[in-house]
């Protein structure tokens, strides 16, 4: 059997580790990392190198990256306030590109009126002309059909008769 | 001193009160939204700050995320906390700024630049504050140094985790990826990171 404790409890050890929180205001040290981690969990770092290894990592990362918690920019007092006037000025520009469109549509509407109605004159003069043009055609299409049974003499209705009857007798 | 139990009704009120606070805000309750703003500012502005290098480019981030959050906060469902929410738009924008301007997404920089140090350096009036000024840019430069060792994104996590004191799981789900994957990232990083500051006690820097 190993000496070194199982994977189980590593796993263990190092989820427990992972939960600890930066402390801000003190400095990050092994010993005050494990303060952090429960008792039953935290004896497993005494017998696991390993373990000890990623405390001392985590404490030396903490370390290292202090520096850049005592830089942070801190919002200034005005910030919310320029941030809801942003808000509304971004509204207002919503607001004024919506009324933008109603404003042209309504400007532009006497002339839309007019072009419609000219529009309409146009097309309703069209439309009659190719009416009568339709008409007139249809016309002269029934014309030489009417034709057929108005013009000229008609044929005698019975020639056969007329040349059985011119026929001498005993021919 | 208050109780286990009473800290978790306290939690759990508060969280209460701020889902409150999101759904007034939805029907566009500007006072809601302002409250939202003032509860969460300092923590957006921390997360931009671990991301982006000056300070102007903070404030402008943490405004836009503010703006956009209020303008898409009718689709958010309250599935997931607000907090994590508004610190995922948060990473987007910066990164989004970052991708714009094709500059290495560095942690924080000093307020004054280089170059403005170096006009206090030629102040002599000004001789201690020049003095000041240097080492405390000799010392950021020195963290960065550090930080290039890793990805920008495992640099991202690492700030997130080991100074804003994010979780494991606040983080995956800020960054859109799986916990373990955080995990194992983080230990990586952190592991690079000691070995970068052995060798530099070792090298005597």
């Amino acid at each position: 059997m190993s000496d070194r404790p199982g994977k189980f409890e590593c796993e263990r050890f190092l989820e427990a580790l992972e939960t600890t929180r930066p402390d801000r205001g003190a400095e990050a040290t092994a010993e005050a990392l494990l303060g952090h981690v429960n008792e039953p969990v935290r004896s497993h770092a005494g017998a696991c190198p390993d373990c000890q290894a990623a405390v001392e990592e985590m404490a030396v990362t903490r370390r290292e990256l202090a520096r850049l918690s005592e830089d942070g920019v801190e919002p200034g007092a005005w910030f919310t306030t320029r941030v809801m006037g942003a808000i509304r000025a971004k509204e207002n520009e919503i607001e004024e590109r919506k009324n933008g469109v109603w404003i042209s549509v309504r400007r532009l509407a006497p002339r839309l009126v007019a072009f419609c109605a000219v529009l309409l004159v146009l097309g309703g003069t069209w439309a009659l002309e190719v009416r009568k043009a339709e008409e007139a055609r249809q016309a002269a299409e029934m014309r030489p059909a009417e034709s057929v049974f108005e013009s000229g003499p008609s044929a005698p209705l019975n020639d056969d008769v007329l040349s059985i009857s011119h026929q001498e007798p005993g021919q | 001193m208050p109780s286990l139990t009473e800290a978790n009704q306290a939690g759990k009120g508060r969280r209460n009160d701020e889902r409150e606070l999101v759904r007034r805000a939805q029907r566009e309750d500007k006072e809601a939204f302002e409250e939202l703003v003032r509860r969460h500012q300092a923590r957006v502005f921390a997360v931009a700050g671990g991301i982006l290098r000056n300070k102007e480019d903070v404030e402008d981030i943490a405004q836009q995320v503010f703006l956009k959050a209020y303008f898409s906060l009718k689709r958010f469902d309250q599935r997931a906390a607000f907090s994590t929410w508004l610190y995922k738009i948060t990473v987007n924008e910066c990164w989004d700024l970052l991708r714009k301007r094709k500059v290495r997404p560095l942690l924080y920089e000093a307020d004054l630049s280089e170059e403005q140090a170096r006009q206090y350096g030629a102040s002599e009036e000004r001789e201690e504050q020049a003095q000041d000024v240097s080492e405390r840019l000799e010392k950021k430069q020195e963290l960065e140094r550090l930080l290039e060792c890793l990805e920008e994104r495992d640099r991202m996590m690492l700030v997130l985790k080991e100074v804003q004191g994010f979780s494991v799981e606040e983080i995956a789900e800020i960054l859109g990826i799986n916990g373990n994957t955080v995990k194992v990232r983080l230990f990586r990083a952190r592991q690079r990171i000691t070995d970068r500051v052995r060798r530099r006690r070792a090298a005597g820097v």
